[in-house]
């Protein structure tokens, strides 16, 4: 802010100067000039009624002479005057008008306010350097789970996208590059309550950037880089960026987990969904022969994961030595010769992979020409032509911004729900089915909150005092309506993490110890009250015993008389 | 030599110098003190003070506030002067402008004795 200031200050000293001489010398010049007679002398101004009119005639008020009519040489003062005055004071104005318009200023001013802002947050928050599709995404899910966020964006249009945005926290943005570092620092990677930051750019040489300068100024924080050229990520690897995220490698990931355990694809989809949105239940990709059109990065990774799952893949590329494709079709696979080279009519699958959607689109609508039941996996490049793919149904659409924003959201909601998630995949897909099926009966279809809470003094304190107490507190007890102990609350604990060693879905009966991590999901509703229940000490015991305890001292004394009477207290 | 100390200089000490004409005379004789002498010393010290605008440094600052003090006093002589101007009050409240004038006196003596310092500080 002083900065500003003293821009300000700098700016207009010209200005101010010509105001202040000319209407100096105007002044002067006007107590001295002889009036008409009044009563048999001649009138001067005095100093204050030639400032008077001064200051009237050069904003151009103009009241007129007073006090008496002027003589001829006070006019020909004024006329000079009007000329001298007029022109400097709008010099002046202009000249302040104009800086209040000017560039550098208003930089200078956007980039304090936001530096306040982020100063001022209170709550744990993540930085997003790119409010591109991803960034945009990823920022409307954490918006909506209540956690804040800080963006970095290099273009205006999209900073005044965001402002446009019905969010419902003030999101502090700033137009800079994320690759300088002082834009880091005034965007909060300093700030004690930064929980990590993202690098989601479209430039990997840009997330390069981000993910080292935020290493050196806080080794700490939790750092997300994209990355979609292997030199990056192994780039990004080599000073442990926490988490690397390849939309392509995670596509096929995906592909592959869709192939052999779907229930666990589902529940890892659904855990890290924006709240509210409605579970899709995905197609199961057949095994056999498949044809896979493009032998891009994409490509590679998704060839690479079939051929995990046994599958028997034909590649068509159009630049083979480019790629480093050694056996393969030539060709861009939009003809349908090349695809019936490919043996298209006895494939199973197509995966259409270039980087154009024009080229992918035609590819599959000319492939399912050829065979009805071919089942299409597509990738889609760019979001302007979401209305194309929309409108072709295809089995699968690979969207990078989606999977980059659903893999950012596995980290950032809690540190638990990634290690859920890793340790899900280790499951079996009967597991998975099962707790899908507990899921959707508890909680419905919709995506479900996920949280953690930490049994201690802060987030528990009913819990704390009822333990401190020799009370024995179940998961269950938890779980219960406040209203109604008999009510269950609409939520699942999914797992404990006690002194480090994790518990993969806790019993109902499960007996809470300080310092418990537990991780849950369920309605957002339940969250709310679920708070209270850990928060509230009265509430719950009564869910505990049964038992409403009363408020006050008074009543609690009548209680105890009461009680010993009835002889049920010694 | 540099034309922009030549020229801070000279209004920073024109400032005083008026200021100091129109103050000295016996306190309450309005014909010891002319109106002239007090516009003048107000428009020296307003432009003394723009011309201090902008300066970042500690010794900047103080400069900056030590002229909007002798401002701030001149203008409210001058106020008071405009209002009892030519009227019988004069000869009484003559002698509140002048110690008003005083004021401003003494905070544009402080900033010459800053001009001095800063001056021998830079020993070039």
């Amino acid at each position: 802010m002083n900065n500003i200031v003293f821009l300000i200050l700098r700016r207009i000293r010209a200005p101010l100067i010509a105001v202040i001489i000319s209407f100096g010398i105007a002044v002067l010049g006007l107590t001295l000039m002889p009036g008409i007679e009044v009563e048999g002398e001649i009138f001067y101004l005095s100093l204050f009624q030639a400032f008077y009119i001064i200051s009237y005639t050069a904003t151009t008020i103009g009241f007129g002479e007073v006090p008496h009519e002027f003589s001829t040489t006070q006019r020909l003062w004024m006329t000079f005057s009007i000329y001298l005055t007029v022109i400097s004071w709008f010099y002046a104005i202009g000249n302040i008008i104009a800086l209040f318009q000017d560039v550098s200023l208003n930089i200078a001013i956007t980039t304090s306010r936001f530096t306040k802002t982020v100063k001022r947050l209170r709550d744990p928050f993540y930085i997003i350097c790119g409010y591109g599709e991803t960034g945009s995404l990823l920022v409307n899910s954490l918006d909506r789970m209540h956690i804040r966020v800080v963006v970095i964006e290099i273009l205006q249009d999209r900073i005044n996208d965001l402002e446009l945005e019905d969010y419902q926290y003030d999101i502090p943005a700033l137009c800079a590059d994320a690759q300088l570092s002082d834009v880091l620092i005034k965007a909060g990677i300093r700030h004690s309550m930064c929980a990590g930051i993202a690098a989601l750019t479209n430039n990997d040489h840009a997330n390069l950037a981000v993910a080292i300068a935020a290493k050196i100024i806080s080794p700490s924080l939790m750092v997300l880089g994209r990355a979609e050229n292997a030199d990056t990520a192994a780039n990004m690897e080599s000073f442990k960026t926490d988490h690397i995220i390849n939309p392509y490698t995670l596509f096929g990931d995906h592909l592959a987990m869709q192939v052999h355990a779907l229930g666990i694809y589902l529940l890892h989809e659904w855990l890290t969904g924006i709240p509210g949105q409605s579970l899709l239940s995905p197609d199961c990709p057949p095994i056999g022969k498949w044809v896979v059109c493009g032998y891009g990065r994409f490509g590679k990774s998704v060839v690479n994961s079939l051929q995990r799952e046994d599958f028997t893949i034909t590649i068509i590329e159009a630049n083979p030595e480019l790629t480093g494709c050694e056996e393969c079709i030539i060709g861009n696979g939009t003809e349908s010769k090349t695809l019936e080279e490919a043996d298209i009519k006895n494939a199973l699958g197509i995966v259409a992979g270039t980087d154009n959607d024009v080229n992918n689109l035609s590819i599959v609508i000319t492939a399912r020409e050829m065979n009805p039941e071919l089942f299409v996996v597509i990738r889609k490049n760019k979001r302007y032509n979401d209305i194309l793919f929309d409108h072709y149904k295809a089995n699968i659409t690979m969207q990078p911004s989606n999977i980059i924003a659903h893999e950012c959201l596995a980290h950032m909601i809690s540190p638990l729900l990634a290690g859920f998630l890793s340790l899900v995949r280790i499951q079996t897909n009967v597991w998975a089915n099962q707790l899908i099926s507990r899921l959707v009966d508890t909680i419905g279809e919709q995506v479900p909150e996920t949280w953690t809470i930490i049994i201690d003094d802060f987030q528990a304190p009913a819990v704390i005092t009822l333990l401190s107490q020799g009370v024995t507190v179940t998961l269950d007890n938890l779980a219960r309506d406040p209203s109604n102990r008999d009510t269950k609350l609409e939520l699942i604990p999914l797992m404990l993490i006690r002194d480090g060693i994790p518990l993969l879905l806790p019993a109902c009966d499960f007996h809470i110890k300080n310092h418990d991590q537990i991780l849950f999901c369920g309605r957002m509703n339940a969250r709310k009250t679920f708070s209270i229940v850990l928060g509230n000490y009265n509430v719950l015991s009564y869910i505990i015993s049964g038992e409403v305890i009363a408020d006050g001292l008074v009543w609690r004394w009548l209680n105890k008389k009461f009680r010993r009477k009835a002889g049920t207290l010694p | 030599m540099n034309l922009e100390k030549v020229v801070f200089g000279f209004f920073i000490v024109l400032a005083l110098t008026l200021n100091f004409g129109f103050v000295i005379g016996d306190i309450d004789n309005p014909a010891h003190h002319h109106p002239y002498e007090l516009y003048a010393a107000i428009i020296v010290n307003l432009i003394a003070t723009v011309l201090k605008f902008g300066d970042r440094t500690q010794i900047g600052a103080v400069h900056l506030s030590t002229s909007l003090v002798a401002d701030l006093q001149l203008i409210m002589a001058a106020i008071l002067y405009a209002a009892v101007g030519d009227t019988p009050a004069e000869l009484i409240m003559i002698n509140h402008v002048v110690s008003l004038a005083g004021g401003a006196l003494l905070a544009n003596i402080v900033s010459v004795i800053l001009l001095i310092a800063e001056t021998l500080s830079l020993r070039r």
